[in-house]
Order: C-alpha cells, then structure tokens, then sequence
C-alpha cells in the first residue's frame, strides 16, 4: 500500500500552484485533503508525476460573506463547514450534508472544493452544490473564470476543469428565511457513501410550495437534479400527497449504476422514497 | 488450603486490563515494529486471475530495479517449498491437494501469491513487482459448489478426479445415539424443510499479518503476527525441514485474530524460504487488500436442514445435509471446520434422531478455514432458524416451542442425540432474565399494534436460545475426530527471588486480556499482588509447550493449568515453610501469601521469603530444590457448553428495506467469571462480530472469480456508530468439567446473535409473506423480499 | 460475466458487415489507443484509460479466431493485462448481423473478464471504468452513425448511457470511407477495448 513515486509541490499562492500544475502536465493531480486521491494511490490505481498540494494556500481556507452569497474557500474542510456559523445561517443544508461525509478522521483532513473537483457522483457535497446552485471560482494559466455547478460536472470522476487549473472558491447563494432544506442520505453503515442521496430545499408560501429544488447522489454518472420533481412541486399544496404524487417522479431521467449495494431499479424506487421524504421533512409536512 | 477472604478475591473482579496500555498506544512490539541488522523487505505478487496455467514468467525485469536484491518465482522453490499442512483430514480418505507457498505452474485463486521481490526498502520492492513479466492461460473458474460437483464440472485440480475433498457423515441410528433417522423422518407429523446460506466472511482483525524471518547458521527465527506460535514452529519444520530444535518461533503481541491468524500461512513459509535463500533477514506485512484476497476466509456453506415434530409440538428428527465450501487449498483445519458445527445442530434440544453429511467441495476461492465461531454459528443459526420456521408451521409461539423441547435444568449432565454430554445449564433461568430485561410482553402488543395499523417500520422480534460446545480439548476426543493436535495446556509458575512471578503459558494470547486473567488466578493462589505478576507467552524458547489460543479454550484449559501450576508452588512453599518455621506441614496455614504455624503466634513466613529463602538455599528440606517454580499441564475431561438467551427487537423500514437494531439484550452462561470486564468485553464484540454477519458482512466474488469486496469499502465491517448499545447480564453454571468451573466466552456472542437477529427481520416481515432473507440482510434484500422475490 | 447487445444501423447488410468488422476504422474512435502492429487478422497495442485519477494501460492482442462471411458472424478473441501488472481483460464476442428491412441488426454476445484491482477495489470501479471508456467510443460511433439519415442505433437493454445519446449529432464521419495509413497507425486499439465498445449498450449487471 506503498504509492508510486511522484514529485510533490506545495505552493503557498494560488498562482504558483497553477504554474507547477502547467508545468507538470497532464499526469499532474491536485491534492486537496486527499480523503479519495491518496486510497487510490495507495492501490496504484493512479500513477501522477507531480502532486501539486494546496494545503498550504491560506487564502483558500475559511468563509465569508459576500452579500448575496457566502464564498468558502476550497480548501475549507468539511468539519469547519459543518461548524461555520455563516453556513449554518445562509446554508445549512449545507452543513447537514458535510456532517454526513465519511468519518471524523475524513471530515478533519477533506475539503469542500477537493470533494467537489473530485466529481464522485456518490459524494454528498457535488450534490448539495448541485441543488444550491452555486458556482465555483476556477484559476487557471490564462486567468479565472466562474462555472456554474451545473455545468461544472461533466461525468463520473470528471468536471470542467483542465488539468493546470483550480479550484479556489465555491459561491453558495444564501437561501431567503422562506426557505428550508434537508438532505436525506441512505446508506449502509455511517460512513459510507450514499446508496441515494436527496438534497432539497423547498420555499413555502401561504400552505403551498412556491418552489422546490431537489438534487439527487449516486443516481448517474454525475450528481443530478430531479427536474420532473421540482416542476411537479412548484405550485403544489404543501400535503403529503402532494408531495407524494410530485415525487413519484424522482427517477426520471436519472441512469443510476447497479453495485453490491443496490441494482438500478431499488436506487430508483429509493430515490422516489427518498425525495418525498426529504421533501417533507424540509417542508415541515408530516408524513 | 488457598488464600481466603482476609483481603478480596482477585477472581471475580472487574480488573481493567493490565495489557491495554501498550496495545492500544501500540507502543509494543507488532511484527512489523521489528527491524533487524541489515534487514530486507519482501513484496509479493499476487494472481490476478482466479484459475489459470501460469504459461510464461520473467522475473528478470524486477531484479533491474533500483534497491531490489533479489526476485524469485514459484520455479526457484518448487523443489524445497513442500506444502501447507492441513491438520485436520476429517474422513480416512480426505483429499488433500498439494498446497504450494508460491504458485509454481497455476494458480487456484485469486491472490495466490505467484513472485516475490526482495529489496532494501518496502518501497522499492513494491515498485518492482510492475516489472515482472507474466502470462496466464486462464482456465474456467469454478465458483459454484453445486455445480462444481457435477459430472464433468471443470477440476480446481486437474490432478484430482473431482472437486470433492471428503464426506462426513453422522446418522443416530448406526451411532447408537438415538433413533434411525429415515424411520423418524418417514413418521413425522410435521416437517419443514430449509436451505440457508452462510455467506463467505473475512475475518477483520486490527492488525494484518506479517512476519520477519532471521537465519542465523543453521538455526532460523520467526516472528509472526499468529494465533499459534507452538503449531507454526511443529509443522513448518515437518514441512520445510528445519529441524524443530533450530527453529523458534515468536508470536509478539498480535493485534486480534478471531481465527484468522489460527492458519499456518504460505506468507510464512514463503518468507521463512527467501531469507535461508538469501541468508538475510526478511520482513513481509501486508496491506489490507492484500488480507482480503490471500487470508483465508470463513463460513460459505449451503445449508439444507429438514427438522419434524409431533402435531402437539415435540421435536422428533432434524436432518442436515451441508456443502461447505473449502476453497481451492485445505488449510490448516479447513475441513474440520464444518465438522465443529456437526454436534450442535441440535442445540439446546432433545431429538430422536438426527443425522448430518457434509461435503468438503473445492472451488477456486480463496481458501476458507476458522472464523469466530467457527462451524458452531453456522449450526445454531440452522437449528434456531428453523425452529422459527416450525413454529410457524405448527401455529405455536417459537419461545413455547423451545421451552417444550429444550433440556432443562434438572437434567444435566445430558447426553444429546449426538452422543455429546453437556456439562452444565439453565435455559430456563437465562430465557427469563432476557425476557424481562427486553419487556418482551410490551414489545409484543406494539408489534401487534403496528401490524395493525399497517405502520410502514414493522416491528420484528427475535429469539435465539443457544448452546456451544467450547474449550477444545480433551485430547482424547480430538484424536477421535482426526483432529492432529492436542487438546490440553501448560503452565509455568516462577517465583523469582525478590518475590516477583513470572508465569508462563502456553496459551498465547492475541487480544483476550490473559495477562491480566492469568494475573488474578495466579494473584489469588499465591497471595501476591495482582501487579507482581508477569504473564510471559507467544515465544517457543520461554513458553516451549503449548496449543495456543482459539476455539474458546484459554480460560477452560490454559487459565486451568496456570491455577494448578500455582497451587503447586504453593505446595512446595508449604514444605520449605514448615522446615524454616520447624513445624509438621500438617500444622502450616496459608492465608494471603503468608504461612503461618497454627497455633504458633509470630511464626510465619511470607511466600516472598520463602522464595528468597529458596534462592539462597541454605537451608532447605531434603529433596527440595532451591527455587520455588513449578509447573502442571491440564487436559480436561470433557468440553464445557456455556450457552443463552439472546433477544433482538428491529426496526424494518418496509418502504427502504433498511433493519435498525433497537433492543438487544443477551443473559449469558459461561459458568465462573474470572474477570466480569473481559467477559462483557468479549460479548459485546462477539454480538458485534454475530450481527455482522446478519445484516452487513459478505465475501462475493464475481462470474471470473474476482473478490469484488476487495477492501473495506465494499467489504462492510460494522463499527460502534451502527450498532445499538446491548444490555447483557448473565446467570452461572459452573461447568463441570475443569476445576475452575470456567466456559469459554470468545465466541458466544457471534454464535448466538447471528439468529436472532435474522429471526426478528423475518419476524417483522412474516405479515408480508416472507420466511426468510438471505444474509446479510442488507436493505436492497429486504426490499426484494417485500417486492416477492430475491437476489 | 456475459453480455448480449443488440442495435440497428442504417445501412445494408453488406456495408455494415465491412463497416463493423473493419477495425481499423471503427477503432479510430476509441480514445488512448496506439496500435502496436498489425500482422493479419492479430492486432497487438495499448490503450490507457484515464477516469479521474485512475490510470490503467491495457497492452494486449486480438485476434478473428472466427469469420463466417456467409452467416455475417465473427467471433473475436482478445486479450490484455495492464502494464503495471493491475489484472488482466479478456474477451470473446460473437457478432451476428442480421437484415432488418433496408437496415441491419448487430447482435453482440460477450463474454468478458477482468480481473485485478479494477475488479476488486472500490464500489466498482470496474463497471464506472467501462462505462467510462465506451461511453467515449459511443459518443464518436454514434457521431458516425447519424451522419445517415435515420439513425436507430439504440439499446436494447435499459439504461442507454447519456454519452450515446447526447452526441448523436456530432459532426459525421462516413463509416465506410477508407481510413488513411496515419489514422490506422493511431486508432487500432487491441480488441478487449472494441469489444468494450458493446458494452456502452448495456450497463453492467452483477
């Protein structure tokens, strides 16, 4: 369990990580707490020249506010999220879904931003980002860009980003006080990755649901959001069978994969459980 | 005449372990701490493909690589590297296929090591393994056992002329144990018929296996991360050749085994064969994946289990017929594994007749062997399973059933239709303290209610009353049963001359607390100090005899040996007491470590100066040597079956499928305590280990047969976070068959909990139609069971 | 594990017997791929398989160990192993064509095996890597396809990945020109990987 020899770089500008990573190449890989990279090293199932570690970048560390959004640093990890008192404010979904990543060890060394670059569609967070609608701040060679979450994840293990570019912020719009959320994740043990995860956050307006935003994990080959639900919701009474009814819809579109956890169809039916549950809960609907 | 009350017993007390500090800072001496002069890392490759010819291999490569000393394949040691012993052929004609340390033309499952590297750092010799060249021709891979043993099935060993290793069979009627069973089944009233799967486990100890091999001239020191350090030193030299007074072998402090360190393994003898080739010491550990796929595994049987009984609800037959799967290699006990199982079947109850057959079938897996339990969980989730099923069929409620047929209290010691006599026990009394302690009745009407009202989380109750035969020994039975080795245990007590004791055992712990048992007995019997007592073991030069520990057996046979050890230092220090002291033996009292002359205020000696009085040995009794240390070896008449009650309540989500453990109380029988705190110990994570298999753990391999659950991410090892906290309490029966009146407690919890949790899942889903789950059940076979159908 | 496909093409039979059976032109889709030499009906090359920070290199050979022109049915054996010894693949596939009015049906049966690590470590990674690399091979392919009108090249197992899907209208390449020297000494992968391509049609069951 020994990895391949590699070069290791840790810059301490954002700049000069950009630079070694374009001057490593293609076999370069960014470390950003490591929590899913150095396992897959420590099988050889990767073999990078260079690993290039932000861990030392201190402007990609923390939150602040920013008006209409909260800016996190990439590099911020999922244990100071979770305790953030900002994104315990303006996000708290947020917070709720980092607390449920892997264990105490993985939350204290894993980042927001590496969890997100990393596009595993089984993670909680690209999902939570997903239906939060943020956008992520990426620095690469030629200067910095703003890619929306949506379009930040392209397939499984694989985003926008080039091989010499960054990662450095993630803007999480805050959610009005009309606004509540919850993230169901069903796994086996605690710290697994989801079987199916549900993000929603569902706005309330005298006894209905004005609008609703529901994102879902492990679902496809990038974390999806169930569109057929949220336009099923918009409008809708805020009952339990309207609810009911609006989530039966959750599987559509989506192209779960087939594991030793579960094949397609129980993910599928999980994901219509899963929703209405989480639509409720969020809601503050009884079931 | 032992010390009595005038300060408190050390055996009774909830003693924290003396042990824990240095294991659990793993400040102490792990295998893989070892770093010897001039040391060399080995690394292996391991076959990538399950079943192959082995058509080219070049180690040529690795042997360019930066720091690599040397490379070696199966070709460099075909002539010398013998075979992994098995020690346990149940049947006369048992087939044992020649089990190589180093595949040398194919290869029977994936991890078989097929090449090594040995270079200055464990680095180097790991990058150099990319650089062997090799080429398989790959051959069918045979996975299923029903199928493997069908006509013209492809051959595991194309050398042999089936996949069948042995069969066992047990028939009460031809045994003279009880009634013929074809005739009891013919008459029953009622008969149910099963098939369970006991899915393939791997044992997930803490720390993974390594060892470290020193030649030095002639002679040859091990270290290993082992269960059984005096069986590794006997059979590697039958094996290898090394004569066994140049070999020694050295189990350090050893990081858990649960039976999977109870194995003689081809990673020793592999590392023992490179250092003599080199003349080097060599160190290999390996990593956890590399456990997963070369350390042997367990359970993995098909169980078809067919039990009758009288319309009114009298157990009459129980007929078990068993596929268990050996794996491409016998190990050191693989096939007795099963055959353990074979006399509990009954469990608790009374029969007519009974009859088992067992088939040993190869397949190209991973070899299996002892996991906690070890054959015996495998036979009480059958019996306690199926009486559930029966209880069903008769239309009675499954604790009355088991209350009707169990052997009760007054009828110990009770010969079972297997012929095994149970030493010791109150089902009734255990049965009730459960049923209390959960508030079974309460649990009953709200299980009535939610079935009711249609709730979507039923709720399911479950019983598992069980019964294990443990302390393996004596060696007269193991004999009977085939087994190779020896059942009994030896013990040295030292009284050094400063009044400090070494005691020395053979029973080499691997996490069990010895240290700190032995420690209490020893304290006790002598009158010493808990903390002047030093527990020496796991080296074959300090502790030279001995059968090491597994199967439940430190406490009832090795825990004995130290007792008995103990008390003939006493008695020796009653001789050289009443010479000192000038008075008849008979007239010597010893009360805490103190001898003193009845009836003679001020005359006493304590034990400590006796032991320096010993040492200088000026004046001592005539045919007494000057120490004060003796020695004693037990082998118990019998074994001794602790047992319990364990109940479990569940949660199951019938929309998700998914099983939450909310109560789960266990009463255990493991007749006299010696340490409360390692007792509880040992049941929590033997439920622990039981629950694992009911709802989490699975070895499963692929149609090419790969292990998909290569690691512990798919590989699902429940931890504290997902389990329930358990309320435990116990009754005692002391056993009858050792002195200390002691039963094994390592294994209980697993045997028992496994069953009564499938029992509470089934429980819950029995409105919906459903009389079984297959473990583990895990939320998408819950599901599919609610759906109608399986996977 | 065995896995059957089944998907039309608008063209007849004939074309679509050369067309599909033409490796070096089908094989110009597939990403990471080096051919190694050619030596008649046997290819030899790599392929490396990149999947986020996975890494596999395949090496291996492939060769028609059955041509039926007749029946228009094949069967292909390839074989590889990583070059960093990660496992081995393997595979046999029978092709069968079969007309279907002006078009042609292309039944696919597989048997393939992988072993080592991408088998054994990780939730599967060797179903996401498999996924992964046909999908990259079916984006091109089925860009190819819809250059003819009528395009119906589908699954006939649930779960037709995006990638097909999403890219049927990519920019044409006409299955059927002839492919130059250079793009054949490029694109000719070893044959476990064409055969992977099939599998895009399906996704992996244990």
């Amino acid at each position: 369990m020994i990895p391949a020899a590699f070069d290791y770089v840790r810059p301490s500008t954002v700049d000069d990580a950009v630079a070694a990573l374009a001057a490593a190449g293609d076999d370069a890989k960014v470390l950003a707490g490591g929590q899913s990279l150095l396992p897959v090293l420590r099988l050889r199932l990767s073999y990078p020249s260079t690993l290039v570690d932000l861990g030392r970048i201190e402007s990609l560390r923390g939150v602040r506010d920013d008006g209409d959004a909260l800016v996190i640093g990439a590099m911020t990890t999922h244990d100071e999220v979770l305790h953030d008192a900002l994104v315990a404010r303006h996000a708290p979904l947020l917070a709720q879904a980092a607390a449920t990543v892997g264990d105490r060890q993985v939350r204290h060394l894993g980042t927001l931003g590496g969890s997100l670059s990393h596009a595993d569609p089984a993670g909680d967070l690209p999902d939570v980002a997903l239906t939060l609608d943020a956008s992520l701040d990426v620095v690469g060679p030629s200067g910095s860009r703003t890619v929306a979450a949506h379009d930040f994840f392209v397939d499984y293990l694989t985003t926008v980003l080039a091989p010499d570019e960054v990662l450095t912020a993630v803007r999480v719009p805050k959610l009005g006080a009309d606004w509540a959320t919850h993230y169901e994740k069903f796994n086996r043990m605690a710290q697994a990755w989801p079987i199916v995860g549900v993000a929603a956050a569902v706005r309330r307006s005298n006894g209905s649901i004005a609008e609703a935003r529901v994102g879902l994990a492990n679902m496809g080959s990038t974390p999806l959001r169930a569109s057929a639900v949220e336009q099923a919701l918009a409008g809708a009474d805020a009952s339990a069978d309207a609810v009911r009814a609006a989530t039966e819809h959750a599987a559509e579109g989506t192209h779960p994969p087939s594991d030793l956890s579960g094949g397609a169809d129980y993910r599928e039916h999980l994901a219509r459980v899963l929703t209405r549950r989480a639509v409720m809960a969020a809601a503050g609907i009884q079931p | 005449m032992t010390a009595t009350a005038e300060r408190p017993a050390e055996i009774g007390q909830a003693r924290r372990r003396k042990e824990d500090a240095r294991l659990v800072t793993g400040r102490t001496m792990w295998t893989d701490n070892l770093t010897l002069p001039g040391m060399l890392h080995m690394a292996i490759l391991h076959s990538p493909v399950a079943h192959a010819r082995i058509t080219r291999i070049d180690v040529s490569g690795a042997r360019q690589r930066p720091g690599v000393v040397a490379a070696f394949s199966g070709q460099d040691f075909k002539d010398v590297q013998g075979t992994i012993p098995c020690a346990w052929p149940v049947t006369e004609d048992t087939v044992v296929p020649n089990h190589p340390s180093i595949a040398v033309d194919q290869v029977n499952h994936v991890g078989e090591s097929v090449a090594v590297v040995v270079a200055r750092s464990k680095a180097e010799a790991q990058d150099a393994l990319e650089a062997i060249d090799i080429e398989y021709e790959p051959l069918p891979p045979v996975l299923d056992m029903e199928a493997a043993l069908a006509d013209g099935a492809p051959l595991v060993h194309p050398d042999l002329s089936s996949n069948k290793s042995f069969t066992w069979e047990f028939e009460s009627g031809s045994a003279g144990t009880g009634r013929a069973i074809d005739d009891v089944l013919r008459d029953a009233d009622v008969t149910v018929t099963r098939r369970f799967r006991q899915q393939r486990l791997i044992p997930a100890f803490l720390e993974p296996r390594s060892t470290v091999v020193q030649p030095q001239g002639e002679g040859v020191t091990v270290w290993s991360s082992t269960q059984v350090p005096h069986v590794l030193r006997t059979l590697m030299s039958l094996s290898l050749g090394i004569p066994e007074h140049k070999l020694r072998v050295i189990a350090p402090d050893v990081g858990g085994g649960f039976g999977g360190k109870l194995q003689v393994t081809p990673e020793e003898f592999l590392t023992t064969l490179v250092a003599r080739r080199l003349g080097k010491p060599v160190k290999y550990t390996e990593s956890r994946s590399e456990l997963m796929m070369s350390g042997h595994h367990g359970r993995d049987q098909i169980q078809d289990v067919t039990i009758t009984a009288t319309r009114d609800g009298r157990l009459t037959g129980l007929d078990v017929h068993i596929l268990a799967d050996m794996g491409a290699y016998l190990r050191l006990i693989t096939p007795g594994i099963p055959i353990l199982g074979a006399f509990m079947y009954n469990g608790i109850y009374k029969f007519d007749a009974y009859r088992f057959v067992c088939d040993g079938v190869f397949t190209t897996k991973t070899p299996t062997d002892a996991v906690r339990g070890a054959g015996r969980p495998e036979a009480t989730f059958a019996i306690e399973r199926i009486v559930d099923e029966l209880a069903v069929e008769l239309g009675m409620d499954p604790m009355d059933l088991r209350r009707k047929n169990w052997i009760t209290h007054d009828q110990f010691p009770f010969t079972t239709v297997t012929g095994i006599t149970y030493d010791s026990g109150n089902y009734e009394a255990a049965t009730d303290r459960a049923l209390d302690l959960i508030e079974w009745d309460e649990l009953k009407k709200e299980q009535a209610e939610r079935r009711a009202r249609h709730d979507t989380v039923q709720l399911g109750l479950g019983i598992s009353t069980f019964s294990e035969l443990c302390g393996w020994a004596p060696s007269r039975l193991l004999g009977a049963l085939r087994y190779a080795g020896g059942g009994w245990e030896q013990a040295t007590v030292r009284v050094l001359p400063t009044g400090k004791v070494e005691v020395v055992t053979g029973a080499s712990p691997h996490g069990q607390g010895n240290e700190t048992t032995w420690s209490q007995i020893v304290a006790d019997r002598l009158g010493v100090p808990f903390d002047d007592v030093e527990v020496l073991h796991g080296d074959t030069q300090t502790s030279p005899r001995g059968w090491d520990t597994y199967g439940s057996r430190s406490a009832a046979v090795g825990a004995v040996a130290v007792s008995n050890a103990a008390l003939r230092v006493v008695e020796k220090a009653k001789r050289v007491a009443a010479h000192l002291l000038e008075a008849s033996e008979d007239d010597m009292e010893f009360v805490d470590g103190k001898f003193s002359v009845r009836g003679t205020p001020g005359a006493e000696k304590t034990i400590q100066d006796l032991a320096f009085e010993a040492f200088a040995a000026h004046d001592m009794p005539e045919g007494v040597e000057p120490n004060l240390d003796a020695e004693a070896t037990f082998d118990p008449v019998a074994l001794s079956f602790p047992h319990g009650t364990h109940l479990c309540a569940v949660d199951v989500d019938t929309e998700t499928g998914r099983v939450t453990i909310r109560k789960y109380v266990c009463v255990d029988d493991v007749g006299t305590v010696i340490n409360p705190l390692i007792v509880e110990g040992q049941v929590h994570g033997g439920v622990a280990h039981g629950i694992a298999q009911a709802l989490y753990e699975e070895a499963v391999f692929d149609d090419d047969g790969n292990l998909t659950t290569g690691t512990l991410v798919d590989y699902m090892v429940p931890s504290a976070v997902d389990l329930p906290s358990f309320t435990t309490d116990r009754t005692v029966s002391p056993s009858t068959t050792n002195p200390l009146g002691v039963k094994g407690v390592g294994e209980t919890g697993t045997i028992a909990s496994t069953p009564a949790v499938v029992n509470a899942v089934v429980d819950a889903l029995r409105p919906f139609g459903v009389n079984d789950v297959r473990m583990p059940c895990t939320p998408e076979r819950v599901w599919r069971a609610l759906q109608g159908g399986t996977r | 594990m065995q896995l059957e496909h089944s998907f039309t093409v608008p063209v007849g039979i004939e074309e679509a017997w050369r067309g599909l059976l033409d490796i070096k032109r089908v094989a110009q889709c597939m990403p990471g791929a080096t051919l190694d030499s050619i030596d008649g009906d046997t290819f030899t090359g790599t392929v490396k398989v990149r999947v986020g920070p996975i890494a596999l290199q395949y090496r291996g050979k492939a060769s028609f160990i059955d041509k039926d022109e007749a029946a228009h049915s094949a069967v292909i054996d390839a074989q590889g192993s990583d070059t960093r010894g990660n496992g081995t693949a393997a595979a046999k596939v029978n092709t069968s064509l079969f007309t279907d009015g002006d078009q042609t049906r292309v039944d696919v049966v597989t048997d393939l095996s992988i072993t080592g690590k991408p088998a054994q470590f990780g939730r599967g990674v060797i179903a996401d890597v498999s996924n992964k690399l046909i999908g990259q091979f079916a984006e091109c392919l089925a860009g190819q396809l819809s250059g003819i009108p009528e395009s119906t090249a589908e699954s006939s197992a649930a779960g037709t990945p995006a990638g097909a899907t999403q890219t049927a209208e990519a920019k044409p390449i006409n299955l059927v020109r002839t492919a130059g020297p250079a793009v054949a000494k490029r694109a000719v992968p070893p044959l476990i990987l064409l055969i992977l391509l099939f599998v895009v049609l399906r996704r992996w069951r244990h």
